[in-house]
């Protein structure tokens, strides 16, 4: 079902490593310069016409970002992931908003929650749903969420909890 | 600039009150979908309170609470999670985190309360409508946080170490370690059922951040053996370890061992800080240097005490050194961990006899206090007819001939009586020095329990299999069989049960099924008991004792009723080395104790 799309993909891009397990999905990784040329590719030319979704995963020991663009042909229903691994440092990728106009919003929202850039997406600045955020992006791996939610929402009154070694000790031992 | 709009506009609002409603009227009737992730549900028996749901809430959403009714006990903290639904975003990381795997989500997504306090409560224990739903979100098989499966240690193979004594464990590397310290959720369970009360999820951490001094200082602060420990410890802490509710508990032995294997012996004084003891002159003498004497002597050598220990043999370690064979626990192991107490200044009188090369007057006399830790070496016998003959041996004489080089006469064909530890320490010794003799073993092992309740550890049972005993549990012995003058034989019959409805030793025996195993050399390994008779008659009279006769003492200072003595390890608590060391730093404390409440009463 993909083997020609991949060995085309193959042909005409520097396309690395192929995996999927599941019958309708393949993952192909592209080099970043490569990477919406073939997702123009696989739209215009390969039927992958529906844009699914695109979503971020942060891969902070390598210090690189996976972004995925995902991608459903309606034709033979099936599924290409389109990968592309970007420097976490200034994280930067071309913009694809001209292919699909909701890819903007797409967009807004990484740039927001892993602070990835996409210059010239319209509106790809404005909030998106964290209305005047000035932090470190939340979905970065280094975010400390539970320092963020001691610090932001108060605990409710007559909270308190226990830790089970000490617990233990003051049971069972509690003068040895 | 106002138009004819922006004057209208407050009251254009107005049509919308004769529109239909775009809001539905409750009940809403619709269910969640079969894995939604709503309201909590925990099996309140299956839990343990380890926490491990509330370290990895984000959201600082649960609490540890005390339940009325679960009781705190070793194994479970008799702590239960409490939900703050103020907080909760229904990750379902606690779900997926939970060791033993009793807590789960509903697929209950509707809860209408005035009072928000309501939506905190302990789920399994506060009723709720969803406390029966089936549906909801569960872990996914093949979804874990942490790996089910040991990190597996590295050995000899059966036909690598059955004809010798090298040591069969080979420790881990420093890539294994991590690997196996990671699978750790560092909870805490462990410490309460280890008797010495050892911190294990912190020594783990400092396995994990690779910072094994840090992780020896924190060894020695509950146990000055962690060498032998990390070898033949019985490891009480892995059977109540939260990881084991679903997989294999972590290896903590092994670990204990990886980290005193990384720190050299001329190391330790610098990193334990023991270069630098103030010392004072008040003296203490020690009973033997078994697990519990020496324990006892590095934590009052810490104090400053001068410490005197007294030791029958010609070596110390005990039942360490003089009862597990060298392929479990090699001397030089044991001898790192006993240099290291020496080095404190600690003295040993090795082959002095207390009650007969000295009496415990002079040591009243002599030392400000005692401690008596002389264990138990006195093998018990069967006394079934033929137990007097010559060939018929206790496994305790053995097993220290053994350790001290003298010669055995190993015969063709042994039995070995007893199902315990020690019988499976000198059945697999003894098969060892078969097969250097004879090229083959021909021994059997039997005990009255059968195979499911034998006191040995189950590896102590197998790895002798393996290394080629006959391992025949389930019968009684009946009579040594002797013709003229040689042993033929263990006469035995079956033994339908060792223990009576109230558990206390009460064996039934079908004598029509009997059975006979040849042999012309019987081993006896029933267990041992104490030798008291160095403390004289009317030293003993004063003692508390138990209704079975054995000496009672204050359970958190080791005292006696002589304020002077004090006594502890296997003639007190176990039989193991955990204990005798447990033992032996409690009486190093109430030894302190009591010697400094009496200076001051001098003063």
């Amino acid at each position: 079902m993909f083997d020609h799309v991949i060995s085309e993909l193959k042909n005409l891009f520097s396309a690395g490593e192929i995996s999927g397990t599941e019958a309708r999905l393949r993952f192909v990784t592209l080099p970043q310069n490569q990477a919406v040329k073939a997702v123009k590719y696989l739209n215009e030319k390969q039927g992958y016409r529906h844009l699914v979704l695109l979503t971020a995963v942060d891969y902070i020991e390598q210090g690189q970002f996976q972004l995925t663009y995902l991608l459903h042909n309606p034709e033979n229903r099936t599924d290409i992931g389109v990968r592309v691994l970007i420097d976490r440092e200034n994280a930067t990728m071309e913009s694809a908003h001209t292919l699909w106009p909701t890819i903007a919003t797409y967009q807004r929202e990484l740039r927001e929650m892993f602070g990835i850039q996409f210059p010239g997406s319209p509106g790809v600045d404005d909030d998106f749903i964290l209305e005047g955020w000035r932090g470190l992006p939340p979905y970065r791996r280094d975010f400390d969420t539970k320092a963020f939610a001691e610090s932001f929402f108060p605990q409710r009154e007559g909270r308190g909890t226990n830790d089970p070694a000490a617990f233990m000790k003051e049971k069972l031992y509690p003068n040895e | 600039m106002g138009t004819t709009k922006d004057i209208l506009s407050p009251f254009l609002v107005w049509k919308q009150f004769f529109r239909k409603p775009v809001t539905i009227k409750e009940p809403l009737k619709r269910q969640g979908a079969d894995r939604y992730r709503g309201f909590h549900i925990n099996d309140i028996q299956e839990c343990i309170g380890c926490g491990t749901c509330e370290s990895i809430c984000e959201n600082q959403a649960i609490d540890l609470v005390a339940v009325a009714g679960i009781d705190t006990k070793s194994g479970d903290s008799g702590l239960r999670p409490k939900v703050d639904y103020g907080r909760c975003c229904w990750c379902a990381l606690c779900v997926d985190v939970c060791t033993t795997g009793s807590l789960k989500l509903t697929n209950v997504f509707t809860w209408v309360d005035t009072d928000p306090d309501q939506f905190r409560y302990i789920p399994g224990v506060d009723a709720k409508p969803w406390d029966n739903a089936t549906k909801g979100y569960k872990k996914a098989a093949s979804l874990e946080l942490y790996p089910l499966e040991r990190i597996p240690m590295q050995h000899l193979h059966p036909e690598e170490r059955h004809d010798s004594f090298i040591e069969i464990i080979k420790g881990f590397s420093k890539e294994e370690a991590l690997r196996e310290a990671d699978r750790c959720v560092a909870c805490g369970i462990c410490t309460a059922t280890c008797p010495a009360h050892m911190g294990i999820p912190e020594y783990i951490k400092a396995i994990r951040e690779d910072n094994v001094e840090e992780g020896l200082r924190i060894m020695y602060e509950t146990n000055p053996l962690p060498e032998i420990c990390g070898r033949i410890c019985t490891h009480k802490c892995e059977t109540v370890c939260s990881v084991g509710h679903r997989g294999d508990p972590l290896s903590i032995r092994w670990l204990k061992r990886y980290l005193a294997d990384q720190v050299p012996a001329s190391a330790y004084a610098s990193v334990l800080k023991s270069d630098s003891i103030e010392k004072n002159n008040r003296k203490v003498a020690i009973i033997g240097a078994g697990p519990a004497g020496l324990s006892a002597a590095y934590y009052l050598g810490m104090m400053g005490y001068q410490i005197t220990v007294f030791e029958k043999l010609s070596a110390a370690g005990g039942m360490m050194r003089f009862g597990i064979p060298e392929y479990r626990l090699p001397y030089d192991q044991i001898d790192k961990d006993i240099n290291y107490i020496l080095s404190l200044g600690v003295e040993i009188k090795y082959g002095v006899s207390v009650g007969k090369d000295i009496t415990l007057e002079q040591l009243e006399k002599e030392y400000d206090a005692v401690f008596a830790a002389t264990g138990l070496h006195d093998g018990r016998s069967t006394r079934i007819p033929g137990t007097n003959h010559s060939g018929v041996y206790q496994s305790i004489e053995l097993l220290r001939k053994i350790t001290l080089g003298e010669p055995i006469e190993v015969a063709e064909k042994i039995v070995v009586i007893g199902g315990g530890n020690v019988a499976m320490d000198i059945t697999r010794s003894l098969a060892r020095m078969q097969r250097q003799k004879y090229g083959k073993v021909q021994l059997i092992a039997t005990s009255l329990e059968t195979e499911d309740i034998m006191p040995a550890d189950r590896e102590e049972v197998v790895e002798a299999r393996e290394e080629g005993a006959i391992i025949y549990p389930g019968w009684g012995p009946r009579e040594i069989i002797v013709e003229n003058d040689r042993i033929k034989g263990l006469k035995v019959v079956q033994c339908l049960s060792v223990f009576d409805e109230q558990k206390r030793f009460s064996p039934k025996f079908d004598e029509s099924n009997e059975n006979f195993f040849e042999a012309d050399m019987v081993v006896e390994s029933i267990g041992q008991g104490a030798n008291l008779s160095y403390i004289p008659a009317s030293y003993f009279e004063q003692l508390e004792k138990d209704h079975r006769g054995r000496v009672l003492v204050d359970t958190l200072t080791f005292q006696t009723k002589l304020p002077w003595l004090f006594m502890g390890g296997d003639i007190i608590e176990g039989p193991d080395v955990i204990h005798g060391i447990a033992n032996g730093h409690k009486a190093a404390k109430g030894i302190d104790q009591y010697l400094n409440a009496n200076r001051e009463e001098k003063q």
